[in-house]
């Protein structure tokens, strides 16, 4: 059940980043075609592209996290043996996953006050809808690394028996 | 002090680089006692960066180029072309390798897609194994220098949060790249001629196989005039090339040479945009602890501490060359720009250094950290690749770590070599 539920967000993160590369890709053309051709380009166009490459970004670090493929640097870990590099992999990420706690807990107590201005980002979208990916994003983060520690954990308690 | 400690044994012990600088970010304005909202706002402004669009753009571009049979279609013109010269086989895997890498930005990918077809066949031509094994690493990050490659735009987008006296343009910097680039290229070529195999062959020119080779490659070969004539001619900004560049490669890989199916499609988006996700992070969290390290003043009390030791701008260039050969070593090139540009950047112009200048020589020693033993990423990824000992590599690079730091000396004290295609 719970496998389930998470084989369908993957899923559906992948389809969003797929989605959005696509959606990228094809608005930035027209408005390249629009501009020269036809002297006259959408003005919501650019400030929505914009928008899209935060949102690709931090869905892209998402599943980024997801595949344990976040950029870090491997110069110790690469001679630590396993043993110990089960406990630095416990100790970093915990680490990993208070801090995108935190930073999602500020975007979202951000996203409230911007929701109660209701100021607009471009045309007639509130901006606190194209700044949603930020709390969003780095709640998953921390969430997904969380699920991380707990499995290390239970594989320490365990005694790593698939040596 | 204390906090900084904790961190960098996070860092070294692994720990993710966003997780390590959004918490110095977090941790500066807690002490400041600044509302920690702040971060929230710097990480937005990826979304205000005009030039951001171009990232994931160039990216997938590159992975898709990766995945279609380009590179070995690359690898027949360059043979069909330059093969015919001494050292020739070597000169073609140089020229590819810095070709493709210029497009897919360094990640690795040269060695993975172009390795496979250039290792076989310089064996083949004769050449001892160790060069070839030297020779396809140390490609793995030549053409770093050349537009459109990604470190080059991720520097620019850097330097003018910086907000510098002397603005740093990327077209400037694509021109800025073009001649030491070149120097690289020309020397490692050299050395290639140098080490050629006696009694070896070249292959004669041969005006059929010339012909045959450009027919297949008829589609990719307008690419670069249409991307860097684009930019150089000033008629598309480097977002625009990207979008350009995205389109033209979607269509004729996928709808016209039908190499990359459709249904292959979402796996190379989602695999290029991990990458760009995981630069994107640190750059969002970057904005936000740059921020706080100029309001404290940071890079201008460094500056004040290094030149109490430091008083001219040669023995700074010398101390910078060695801290960014350890530090290339340490770090993948997107993190190490990210990281350090904005500390090193002031610090670089009170001593006078011209930023463009900065950046070309920050590059250069970038590309020599990939190869540089003991924990250069490109030499693990060969071992990888061609099941060798990573000992083994190490001593295969060696000529040619030495050959490409020349060549990074000579970029960094001759500044006139980046600079002579700028305007006044």
């Amino acid at each position: 059940m719970l496998q389930r539920g998470v084989k369908i967000l993957h899923n559906i993160e992948d389809s969003l980043l797929v989605i959005i590369l696509l959606a990228m890709v094809t608005l930035a053309f027209s408005q390249i075609v629009m501009r020269n051709f036809f002297g006259s380009g959408t003005i919501w166009l650019d400030p929505l592209l914009r928008v899209l490459v935060l949102w690709v970004g931090l869905l892209g670090a998402l599943v980024a996290t997801r595949q344990d493929k976040q950029i870090s640097v491997d110069v110790l870990t690469r001679i630590l043996s396993e043993k110990l590099k089960v406990i630095s992999n416990i100790i970093t990420r915990s680490f990993a996953a208070i801090v995108s706690a935190i930073i999602a807990w500020h975007s979202f107590l951000f996203l409230i006050d911007e929701w109660h201005s209701g100021v607009t980002a471009f045309a007639s979208v509130p901006a606190w809808l194209t700044e949603s990916i930020i709390p969003f994003g780095f709640a998953v983060i921390a969430l997904r690394y969380t699920f991380q520690v707990i499995v290390l954990l239970i594989k320490v308690v365990k005694g790593a028996p698939d040596q | 002090m204390i906090i900084a400690v904790i961190l960098l044994i996070l860092a070294l012990l692994g720990a993710p680089l966003f997780s390590i600088i959004g918490g110095s970010a977090l941790w500066g304005f807690h002490s400041e006692e600044i509302n920690l909202q702040v971060v929230t706002i710097e990480i937005y402004r990826l979304a205000e960066m005009p030039v951001l669009l171009a990232i994931p753009l160039f990216t997938f571009a590159g992975y898709l180029l990766g995945e279609s049979q380009a590179p070995a279609r690359m690898v027949r013109m360059a043979h069909a072309l330059l093969g015919w010269m001494p050292g020739g086989l070597a000169i073609v895997a140089l020229t590819a390798c810095a070709f493709f890498t210029a497009f897919t930005g360094a990640s690795g990918v040269t060695i993975v897609a172009l390795g496979a077809l250039l290792y076989p066949a310089l064996q083949q031509a004769g050449y001892p194994e160790r060069f070839n094994l030297g020779l396809i690493t140390t490609s793995g990050s030549l053409g770093l220098l050349f537009a459109p490659s990604l470190p080059l735009i991720l520097y620019g987008v850097i330097a003018q949060q910086a907000s510098l006296d002397t603005p740093v343009n990327i077209d400037d910097l694509f021109l800025a790249g073009i001649l030491p680039g070149l120097l690289m290229v020309i020397l490692l070529s050299g050395w290639s001629m140098w080490k050629q195999p006696k009694g070896q062959l070249t292959t004669k020119l041969d005006g059929r196989e010339i012909f045959a080779a450009i027919r297949e490659s008829i589609w990719e070969i307008p690419l670069p005039f249409l991307v860097l004539g684009g930019i150089y001619g000033g008629y598309i900004a480097v977002s625009e090339a990207a979008a350009v560049t995205a389109v033209y490669v979607l269509i004729v890989e996928v709808f016209i040479k039908r190499e990359v199916k459709l249904r292959e499609l979402p796996v190379i988006i989602r695999e290029s945009m991990v990458l760009v996700g995981a630069i994107l992070l640190i750059l969002g969290v970057s904005l936000a602890s740059t921020n706080y390290m100029i309001d404290a003043d940071i890079p201008t009390r460094l500056f004040e501490t290094i030149r109490a030791h430091i008083d001219n701008k040669w023995t700074f260039l010398i101390a910078l060359n060695i801290f960014l050969l350890v530090l290339g070593m340490m770090l993948d090139i997107f993190s190490a720009l990210i990281i350090i540009i904005p500390i090193i950047l002031p610090i670089a112009a009170g001593y006078g250094i011209h930023p463009v200048h900065l950046g070309i020589v920050f590059l250069a020693n970038m590309q020599l950290g990939y190869f540089t033993p003991p924990v250069g990423m490109n030499l693990f990824i060969a071992s990888y690749r061609f099941n060798k000992p990573v000992m083994e590599l190490y001593i295969a690079t060696l000529p040619f770590f030495f050959i490409l730091l020349f060549a990074v000396l000579v970029i960094t004290y001759f500044p006139s070599l980046s600079l002579v295609f700028l305007g006044p």
